[in-house]
Protein backbone atom coordinates (compact mmCIF):
# COMPACT_ATOMS: atom_id res chain seq x y z
CA UNK A 1 0.00 0.00 0.00
CA UNK A 2 1.39 3.40 -1.07
CA UNK A 3 0.97 5.97 1.56
CA UNK A 4 -1.18 8.74 0.20
CA UNK A 5 -2.05 9.58 -3.87
CA UNK A 6 0.68 10.77 -5.44
CA UNK A 7 -1.11 13.66 -7.13
CA UNK A 8 -1.44 15.10 -3.24
CA UNK A 9 2.16 14.94 -2.68
CA UNK A 10 2.73 16.41 -6.33
CA UNK A 11 0.44 19.45 -4.37
CA UNK A 12 2.35 19.39 -1.30
CA UNK A 13 5.69 19.52 -3.11
CA UNK A 14 4.93 22.24 -5.08
CA UNK A 15 3.34 24.35 -2.22
CA UNK A 16 6.81 23.79 -0.11
CA UNK A 17 8.43 24.88 -3.44
CA UNK A 18 6.58 28.33 -4.23
CA UNK A 19 6.61 29.29 -0.52
CA UNK A 20 10.23 28.21 -0.07
CA UNK A 21 11.88 31.91 0.39
CA UNK A 22 8.33 33.75 1.82
CA UNK A 23 7.59 34.21 5.36
CA UNK A 24 4.90 31.35 6.11
CA UNK A 25 1.86 32.04 7.16
CA UNK A 26 -1.51 30.81 9.22
CA UNK A 27 -3.16 30.50 6.11
CA UNK A 28 0.10 28.97 4.31
CA UNK A 29 0.15 26.54 7.47
CA UNK A 30 -3.94 25.85 7.17
CA UNK A 31 -3.55 25.15 3.54
CA UNK A 32 -0.78 22.69 3.97
CA UNK A 33 -2.53 21.23 6.50
CA UNK A 34 -5.62 20.76 3.95
CA UNK A 35 -3.41 19.37 1.62
CA UNK A 36 -2.14 16.80 4.05
CA UNK A 37 -5.06 15.82 5.07
CA UNK A 38 -6.58 15.27 1.80
CA UNK A 39 -3.74 12.77 1.02
CA UNK A 40 -3.85 11.02 4.47
CA UNK A 41 -7.50 10.43 3.94
CA UNK A 42 -6.91 8.83 0.59
CA UNK A 43 -4.34 6.38 2.37
CA UNK A 44 -6.99 5.36 4.97
CA UNK A 45 -9.79 5.03 2.35
CA UNK A 46 -6.83 2.63 0.74
CA UNK A 47 -6.05 0.97 3.98
CA UNK A 48 -9.67 0.26 5.13
CA UNK A 49 -9.60 -1.32 1.61
CA UNK A 50 -6.67 -3.47 2.38
CA UNK A 51 -7.61 -3.99 5.87
CA UNK A 52 -11.32 -5.24 4.87
CA UNK A 53 -9.97 -7.41 1.80
CA UNK A 54 -7.63 -9.21 4.50
CA UNK A 55 -10.40 -9.77 6.86
CA UNK A 56 -12.81 -11.56 4.19
CA UNK A 57 -10.18 -13.90 3.09
CA UNK A 58 -9.74 -14.84 6.72
CA UNK A 59 -13.42 -14.83 6.73
CA UNK A 60 -13.72 -16.99 3.87
CA UNK A 61 -10.57 -19.63 5.16
CA UNK A 62 -12.50 -19.71 8.23
CA UNK A 63 -15.45 -20.61 6.38
CA UNK A 64 -13.60 -23.04 4.28
CA UNK A 65 -12.64 -24.49 7.30
CA UNK A 66 -15.66 -25.24 9.19
CA UNK A 67 -16.81 -26.74 5.94
CA UNK A 68 -13.90 -29.01 6.04
CA UNK A 69 -14.35 -29.57 9.99
CA UNK A 70 -17.93 -30.37 9.18
CA UNK A 71 -16.94 -32.73 6.14
CA UNK A 72 -14.57 -35.00 8.65
CA UNK A 73 -17.69 -35.83 10.52
CA UNK A 74 -15.74 -36.07 13.75
CA UNK A 75 -18.52 -36.68 15.86
CA UNK A 76 -19.71 -39.51 13.71
CA UNK A 77 -16.41 -41.19 13.48
CA UNK A 78 -16.34 -40.73 17.66
CA UNK A 79 -19.73 -42.02 18.58
CA UNK A 80 -20.77 -44.50 16.26
CA UNK A 81 -17.70 -45.34 14.15
CA UNK A 82 -15.00 -46.20 16.28
CA UNK A 83 -17.24 -47.66 18.65
CA UNK A 84 -18.59 -50.29 16.61
CA UNK A 85 -15.29 -50.92 15.11
CA UNK A 86 -14.53 -51.92 18.80
CA UNK A 87 -17.78 -53.90 19.31
CA UNK A 88 -16.64 -55.84 15.86
CA UNK A 89 -12.85 -56.23 17.55
CA UNK A 90 -14.68 -57.53 20.80
CA UNK A 91 -16.84 -60.19 19.08
CA UNK A 92 -13.74 -60.98 16.73
CA UNK A 93 -11.66 -62.11 20.27
CA UNK A 94 -14.45 -63.63 21.68
CA UNK A 95 -15.32 -65.83 18.29
CA UNK A 96 -11.75 -66.59 18.20
CA UNK A 97 -11.92 -67.44 21.88
CA UNK A 98 -14.58 -69.57 22.04
CA UNK A 99 -13.56 -71.98 18.81
CA UNK A 100 -10.27 -72.45 20.66
CA UNK A 101 -11.52 -73.75 23.78
CA UNK A 102 -14.16 -75.66 21.97
CA UNK A 103 -11.26 -77.35 19.34
CA UNK A 104 -9.11 -78.31 22.32
CA UNK A 105 -11.63 -79.27 24.61
CA UNK A 106 -12.18 -81.42 22.07
CA UNK A 107 -8.64 -82.47 21.30
CA UNK A 108 -8.37 -83.27 25.01
CA UNK A 109 -11.21 -85.50 25.32
CA UNK A 110 -10.03 -87.47 22.27
CA UNK A 111 -6.52 -87.73 24.05
CA UNK A 112 -7.69 -88.30 27.72
CA UNK A 113 -10.32 -91.13 26.35
CA UNK A 114 -9.56 -94.87 27.15
CA UNK A 115 -9.27 -96.65 23.50
CA UNK A 116 -9.66 -99.68 25.08
CA UNK A 117 -13.01 -100.03 23.93
CA UNK A 118 -12.30 -99.31 20.03
CA UNK A 119 -16.04 -98.67 18.66
CA UNK A 120 -16.40 -96.57 21.91
CA UNK A 121 -12.99 -94.76 20.99
CA UNK A 122 -14.28 -94.19 17.48
CA UNK A 123 -17.68 -92.82 18.17
CA UNK A 124 -16.45 -90.46 20.49
CA UNK A 125 -13.37 -89.13 17.56
CA UNK A 126 -15.96 -88.86 14.87
CA UNK A 127 -18.03 -86.72 17.51
CA UNK A 128 -15.26 -84.32 18.36
CA UNK A 129 -14.17 -84.08 14.80
CA UNK A 130 -17.88 -82.67 13.68
CA UNK A 131 -17.66 -80.20 16.79
CA UNK A 132 -14.20 -79.08 15.37
CA UNK A 133 -15.14 -78.54 12.03
CA UNK A 134 -18.42 -76.59 13.47
CA UNK A 135 -16.06 -74.66 15.63
CA UNK A 136 -14.02 -73.78 12.67
CA UNK A 137 -16.82 -71.67 11.26
CA UNK A 138 -15.75 -69.12 13.57
CA UNK A 139 -13.15 -68.16 10.60
CA UNK A 140 -16.10 -66.79 8.34
CA UNK A 141 -17.52 -64.73 11.00
CA UNK A 142 -14.66 -63.48 12.04
CA UNK A 143 -13.66 -62.62 8.49
CA UNK A 144 -16.96 -60.35 7.51
CA UNK A 145 -16.14 -58.41 11.18
CA UNK A 146 -12.92 -57.91 10.21
CA UNK A 147 -13.87 -56.65 6.47
CA UNK A 148 -16.07 -53.68 8.56
CA UNK A 149 -13.42 -52.87 10.66
CA UNK A 150 -11.09 -52.32 7.59
CA UNK A 151 -13.95 -49.94 6.27
CA UNK A 152 -14.11 -47.98 9.28
CA UNK A 153 -10.45 -47.41 9.03
CA UNK A 154 -10.88 -46.43 5.11
CA UNK A 155 -13.45 -44.01 5.67
CA UNK A 156 -11.14 -42.22 8.68
CA UNK A 157 -8.06 -42.41 6.75
CA UNK A 158 -10.29 -40.65 3.92
CA UNK A 159 -11.37 -38.02 5.55
CA UNK A 160 -8.05 -37.16 7.41
CA UNK A 161 -6.67 -37.34 4.22
CA UNK A 162 -9.12 -35.09 2.39
CA UNK A 163 -9.30 -32.26 5.81
CA UNK A 164 -5.13 -32.20 6.13
CA UNK A 165 -5.03 -31.70 2.18
CA UNK A 166 -7.53 -28.68 2.29
CA UNK A 167 -5.96 -27.01 5.14
CA UNK A 168 -2.35 -27.97 3.84
CA UNK A 169 -1.89 -29.62 7.30
CA UNK A 170 1.74 -30.07 8.69
CA UNK A 171 2.52 -32.50 11.11
CA UNK A 172 4.29 -30.93 14.12
CA UNK A 173 5.05 -34.30 15.31
CA UNK A 174 6.50 -35.98 18.38
CA UNK A 175 2.95 -35.42 20.00
CA UNK A 176 2.33 -38.10 22.82
CA UNK A 177 -0.11 -37.68 25.56
CA UNK A 178 1.17 -38.57 28.69
CA UNK A 179 -0.33 -41.93 28.75
CA UNK A 180 0.82 -42.18 25.41
CA UNK A 181 4.66 -41.56 26.33
CA UNK A 182 4.59 -44.02 28.96
CA UNK A 183 3.34 -46.71 27.06
CA UNK A 184 6.36 -45.71 24.15
CA UNK A 185 8.52 -45.36 27.42
CA UNK A 186 7.64 -48.78 28.62
CA UNK A 187 7.61 -50.73 24.90
CA UNK A 188 11.12 -49.47 24.46
CA UNK A 189 12.93 -50.34 27.71
CA UNK A 190 11.09 -53.59 28.29
CA UNK A 191 12.14 -54.15 24.28
CA UNK A 192 8.08 -54.95 23.79
CA UNK A 193 7.46 -55.16 20.07
CA UNK A 194 4.90 -57.75 19.15
CA UNK A 195 4.89 -60.35 16.49
CA UNK A 196 6.84 -59.14 14.01
CA UNK A 197 5.28 -58.09 10.51
CA UNK A 198 5.54 -60.28 7.36
CA UNK A 199 9.31 -59.99 6.44
CA UNK A 200 9.97 -58.67 9.88
CA UNK A 201 11.75 -60.34 12.39
CA UNK A 202 14.11 -63.60 12.72
CA UNK A 203 12.91 -67.67 12.59
CA UNK A 204 13.76 -70.18 14.70
CA UNK A 205 16.81 -70.87 13.34
CA UNK A 206 18.13 -67.64 13.43
CA UNK A 207 17.37 -67.16 16.87
CA UNK A 208 19.42 -70.75 17.70
CA UNK A 209 22.65 -69.28 15.72
CA UNK A 210 21.83 -66.13 18.37
CA UNK A 211 22.34 -68.31 21.22
CA UNK A 212 25.27 -70.72 20.62
CA UNK B 1 21.86 -85.28 31.93
CA UNK B 2 18.18 -86.87 30.90
CA UNK B 3 14.83 -85.06 31.89
CA UNK B 4 12.97 -85.92 34.67
CA UNK B 5 9.57 -86.33 33.53
CA UNK B 6 8.49 -85.73 36.97
CA UNK B 7 9.87 -82.56 37.64
CA UNK B 8 7.59 -79.49 38.32
CA UNK B 9 6.95 -77.07 35.70
CA UNK B 10 6.27 -73.22 36.09
CA UNK B 11 4.10 -71.74 32.75
CA UNK B 12 4.15 -68.19 32.69
CA UNK B 13 1.78 -66.50 29.95
CA UNK B 14 -1.09 -63.55 30.54
CA UNK B 15 -3.55 -65.76 27.84
CA UNK B 16 -4.97 -69.03 29.54
CA UNK B 17 -5.59 -70.55 25.37
CA UNK B 18 -1.50 -70.44 25.18
CA UNK B 19 -1.29 -71.97 29.30
CA UNK B 20 -3.69 -74.71 27.85
CA UNK B 21 -1.66 -75.48 24.66
CA UNK B 22 1.71 -75.36 26.65
CA UNK B 23 0.10 -77.42 29.29
CA UNK B 24 -1.07 -79.93 26.93
CA UNK B 25 1.76 -80.28 24.80
CA UNK B 26 3.77 -80.79 27.69
CA UNK B 27 1.45 -83.52 29.44
CA UNK B 28 1.49 -85.12 25.76
CA UNK B 29 5.26 -85.05 25.93
CA UNK B 30 5.00 -87.17 29.29
CA UNK B 31 5.38 -83.99 31.94
CA UNK B 32 2.73 -84.31 35.17
CA UNK B 33 3.27 -81.95 37.48
CA UNK B 34 3.02 -77.94 35.81
CA UNK B 35 1.90 -75.34 37.16
CA UNK B 36 1.15 -71.70 35.76
CA UNK B 37 0.76 -67.75 36.20
CA UNK B 38 -0.65 -65.45 34.61
CA UNK B 39 2.46 -62.48 34.87
CA UNK B 40 6.01 -62.04 36.25
CA UNK B 41 5.16 -60.97 39.41
CA UNK B 42 2.48 -63.58 39.92
CA UNK B 43 5.40 -66.28 38.87
CA UNK B 44 8.04 -64.60 41.07
CA UNK B 45 5.56 -65.55 44.27
CA UNK B 46 5.24 -68.91 43.25
CA UNK B 47 8.68 -69.85 42.61
CA UNK B 48 9.63 -68.36 46.13
CA UNK B 49 6.78 -71.21 47.17
CA UNK B 50 7.54 -74.11 45.46
CA UNK B 51 11.01 -75.15 43.46
CA UNK B 52 10.72 -75.47 39.87
CA UNK B 53 12.56 -77.32 38.03
CA UNK B 54 11.81 -75.46 34.79
CA UNK B 55 10.25 -72.16 34.10
CA UNK B 56 8.59 -71.47 30.46
CA UNK B 57 7.49 -67.79 29.94
CA UNK B 58 6.05 -65.58 27.58
CA UNK B 59 7.71 -62.38 26.51
CA UNK B 60 5.07 -60.00 26.85
CA UNK B 61 2.42 -59.59 29.84
CA UNK B 62 1.60 -56.93 32.50
CA UNK B 63 2.30 -56.05 34.64
CA UNK B 64 5.82 -57.91 35.12
CA UNK B 65 7.56 -58.97 31.37
CA UNK B 66 8.94 -62.12 31.20
CA UNK B 67 12.58 -60.60 30.57
CA UNK B 68 11.70 -58.88 34.13
CA UNK B 69 10.88 -62.05 35.55
CA UNK B 70 14.17 -63.58 33.80
CA UNK B 71 15.99 -60.63 35.20
CA UNK B 72 14.58 -60.91 38.42
CA UNK B 73 14.95 -64.82 38.56
CA UNK B 74 18.98 -64.15 37.87
CA UNK B 75 18.98 -61.69 40.37
CA UNK B 76 17.82 -63.74 43.28
CA UNK B 77 20.70 -66.09 44.43
CA UNK B 78 17.76 -68.76 45.67
CA UNK B 79 16.53 -68.88 42.13
CA UNK B 80 19.31 -68.07 39.89
CA UNK B 81 19.80 -71.28 38.56
CA UNK B 82 16.36 -72.03 37.23
CA UNK B 83 16.47 -73.13 33.82
CA UNK B 84 14.10 -70.64 31.60
CA UNK B 85 12.79 -70.90 28.37
CA UNK B 86 11.26 -67.96 26.87
CA UNK B 87 8.70 -68.78 24.33
CA UNK B 88 7.40 -65.33 22.69
CA UNK B 89 5.75 -63.68 19.36
CA UNK B 90 9.07 -61.15 19.86
CA UNK B 91 11.04 -62.32 17.06
CA UNK B 92 13.08 -59.02 17.15
CA UNK B 93 17.67 -59.84 17.20
CA UNK B 94 17.65 -57.36 19.95
CA UNK B 95 15.36 -59.47 21.93
CA UNK B 96 16.93 -62.65 21.87
CA UNK B 97 20.44 -60.80 22.36
CA UNK B 98 18.75 -58.87 25.49
CA UNK B 99 17.33 -62.17 26.54
CA UNK B 100 20.85 -63.98 26.07
CA UNK B 101 22.22 -61.36 28.15
CA UNK B 102 20.32 -62.13 30.71
CA UNK B 103 20.63 -65.42 30.91
CA UNK B 104 17.95 -66.93 29.18
CA UNK B 105 18.09 -71.03 28.87
CA UNK B 106 16.92 -70.91 25.21
CA UNK B 107 14.16 -69.00 23.57
CA UNK B 108 11.04 -70.36 21.28
CA UNK B 109 9.17 -68.15 18.87
CA UNK B 110 5.81 -68.53 18.74
CA UNK B 111 4.17 -70.02 16.94
CA UNK B 112 6.04 -73.49 17.75
CA UNK B 113 4.99 -76.89 17.65
CA UNK B 114 5.21 -79.86 20.03
CA UNK B 115 8.95 -80.80 18.35
CA UNK B 116 10.57 -77.68 18.68
CA UNK B 117 9.11 -77.24 22.55
CA UNK B 118 10.39 -80.63 23.54
CA UNK B 119 13.71 -80.47 21.50
CA UNK B 120 14.63 -76.78 23.69
CA UNK B 121 13.89 -78.50 27.00
CA UNK B 122 15.97 -81.30 26.01
CA UNK B 123 18.73 -79.13 24.95
CA UNK B 124 17.98 -77.28 27.97
CA UNK B 125 18.91 -80.37 30.06
CA UNK B 126 21.94 -81.57 28.11
CA UNK B 127 24.29 -78.84 28.99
Amino acid sequence: MTIGNPRHLDHIADFLRTQRNEDVSLSDVVALAEITATSLQTFFENMDVAIYRELREIAEYIQAMKIEIGALGVNEIRDRRIPAAGEELGAIIKATENATNTIMGCAEAVMSAAADDVEAFKALVEEKMLVIFEACSFQDITGQRIAKVVATLEHIEMRVARFAAALHAKDLGGYLSEVEQARAERRRRLLLHGPAREGEGIGQTDVDRLLR
Amino acid sequence: MAVDMSMPILVVDDYNTMIRIIRNLLKQLGFEDIDDACDGSAALNKMREKKYALVISDWNMEPMTGYELLKEVRADPSLAKTPFIMVTAESKTENVIAAKKAGVSNYIVKPFNAQTLKTKIEAVFAD
